[in-house]
């Protein structure tokens, strides 16, 4: 090993970027075997990183950070639909055990993929395939030794333990059939995120897509949106963030098409630092000329009736 | 200018990024008024192109939103580890459009003990590091500039300014010693 650096500013001098030549080969070949050296350094770096606040401010325009929020927005739904996938995938492989009782290769056979993918997958699922399997079976004799002679006496209790019980599962019937419904419930609400993903991702991907700013307006309650819309795919999407509406208010996005009256795009009431977002599907041929948001009695109103807040031209 | 409301002021740097691992995008977005101008002055300074200083501090801000575990508490401060990343990125790119200048930085381990997480101990801490290049003589200055903001080398430094090697670095030795001294004394004092 080097010996160790000569001189304690030499960490600050390399941690800005100044040594070159065999100085710096030998302060490299010296560090990747010293890691008091590599600590050293670690703060040379940090102590060195703070001449960033020398520079003159210079604040990023507001864009940078919508786009960075829209970009996060974007990733979390994409986020979403991943899960999605591997919870369907993962109740599809812990189905066909089941239905397979537990064995691979019938399993596998179901799933179309071969037997070591499938190993594979449980593995990465973290699947059980005991628990997936029937169950197992009861002890032969129930009632071994000393007990036979004693039938009578416990089948008495026993018949009431089973009507008890049938009581019993009677009602827990009942009860996985709310959780069937509510489990029915979130599934159709998956498809939705699903189907919204899918929208969303076609929406971003074509060339047809126009993204319209939406600015707010003079006098009117702080805010920013865009819509992004798509006259051939009949989608559009709004994402924005705009301050609460007042006492007994909601804001109504509309589209004002070129030809026809505006057309009601949504009713929202914003929560404090959260973004709107949703998509809906546009009328048939309707082509937009801008884009508006109007503050409307609580519950929106058929046509517009309150005044602008934020505005785009298409 | 900053929207971060009353909740987000008062949480410290860790507790955001512990509602980033959450996935709390308001949590990204209070970070994000936190450090941006900081970051985007000196992505500035160091490229001079708007359009590139914006788009590297969209890309640290969303890495920071995808891999937040990167950064870890224990051993510094994120507002240094952030500053050491985005001066990294800078030079790389600054570099990228000028091959024969050399290798790209890597983004390596930095520890810094700087607490700024309010506006107002941000300014006291950018008065103070002013303070401290201003007080070095002129050409120590221009020379760790040299080094700093634009990526320079001992002898890249000597070839732009037409001095003696030799001399460049006695400067910059001299220059890293003073700042030394005193940014130690202030990282203790805002830390």
């Amino acid at each position: 090993m080097n010996a160790h650096p000569t001189r304690e500013e030499d960490f600050d001098l390399y941690a800005l970027g100044a040594l070159d030549g065999d100085e710096k080969l030998a302060f490299e070949s010296h560090l990747a075997e010293c890691q008091q050296c590599a600590r050293k350094l670690a703060e040379a770096r940090g102590r060195i990183a703070m001449l960033s606040l020398a520079a003159p401010r210079v604040e990023p325009s507001p864009a940078v950070k919508q786009r960075l929020m829209a970009q996060v927005r974007t990733e979390s739904i994409t986020r979403s639909v991943r899960n999605i996938a591997d919870n369907a995938r993962r109740n599809a492989i812990s189905d066909a055990l089941r239905k397979a009782n537990g064995s691979f290769e019938d399993a596998a056979a179901m799933l179309g993929i071969d037997h070591g993918a499938l190993l594979d997958l449980v593995q990465k699922y973290d699947l059980d395939p005991a628990s997936t399997g029937p169950p197992k079976n009861p002890r032969a004799n129930p009632f071994p030794g000393f007990l036979r002679r004693w039938r009578a006496a416990i089948l008495v209790p026993a018949f009431a333990a089973l009507a008890i019980a049938t009581a019993i599962l009677w009602q827990q019937d009942r009860n996985l059939d709310r959780q069937l419904a509510a489990l029915r419930t979130t599934a159709a609400q998956q498809h939705r995120q699903l189907d919204d993903a899918r929208h969303f991702a076609d929406l971003i991907g074509s060339s047809d897509t126009v993204i319209v700013a939406l600015a707010p307006q003079p006098g009117q309650p702080l805010g920013s949106a865009h819509v992004m819309y798509n006259t051939k795919m009949g989608m559009l999407m709004y994402d924005g963030e705009i301050a609460p509406a007042p006492s007994a208010k909601s804001y109504e996005l509309w589209v004002i098409p070129t030809d026809g009256k505006p057309i009601n795009a949504g009713v929202f009431n914003p929560v404090t630092g959260r973004a709107d977002h949703w998509m809906m599907k546009m009328p048939p041929g309707v082509e937009p000329k801008m884009f508006a948001v109007t503050l409307e009695p609580q519950g929106g109103m058929p046509r517009p009736t309150g005044p602008m807040v934020l505005i785009g031209h298409a | 200018m900053s929207s971060e409301s009353g909740t987000e002021l008062r949480a410290s740097d860790a507790a955001l990024i512990e509602r980033i691992v959450q996935r709390d995008q308001a949590a990204l977005a209070a970070l994000y008024d936190r450090y941006a101008g900081m970051l985007s002055s000196v992505l500035n300074r160091i490229l001079r192109d708007p359009q590139a200083a914006e788009e590297i501090l969209q890309d640290i801000f969303f890495q920071l939103w995808r891999n937040p575990s990167q950064f870890d508490p224990a051993r510094g401060s994120l507002p240094g580890w952030l500053m050491v990343i985005a001066r990294n990125r800078a030079i790389s790119r600054l570099r990228r459009h000028n091959p024969a200048a050399g290798d790209e930085l890597s983004e390596a381990a930095a520890v810094s003990t700087i607490n700024i997480e309010t506006a107002a101990a941000q300014q006291q801490l950018i008065g103070r590091v002013k303070g401290a290049l201003e007080n070095l003589p002129a050409e120590q200055r221009a020379a760790i500039e040299l080094a700093y903001f634009e990526g320079m080398s001992h002898s890249e430094i000597a070839q732009r300014t037409g001095d003696p090697l030799g001399t460049v670095k006695t400067r910059l030795r001299s220059a890293v010693e003073s700042l030394k001294r005193t940014l130690h004394a202030q990282a203790a004092s805002t830390s």
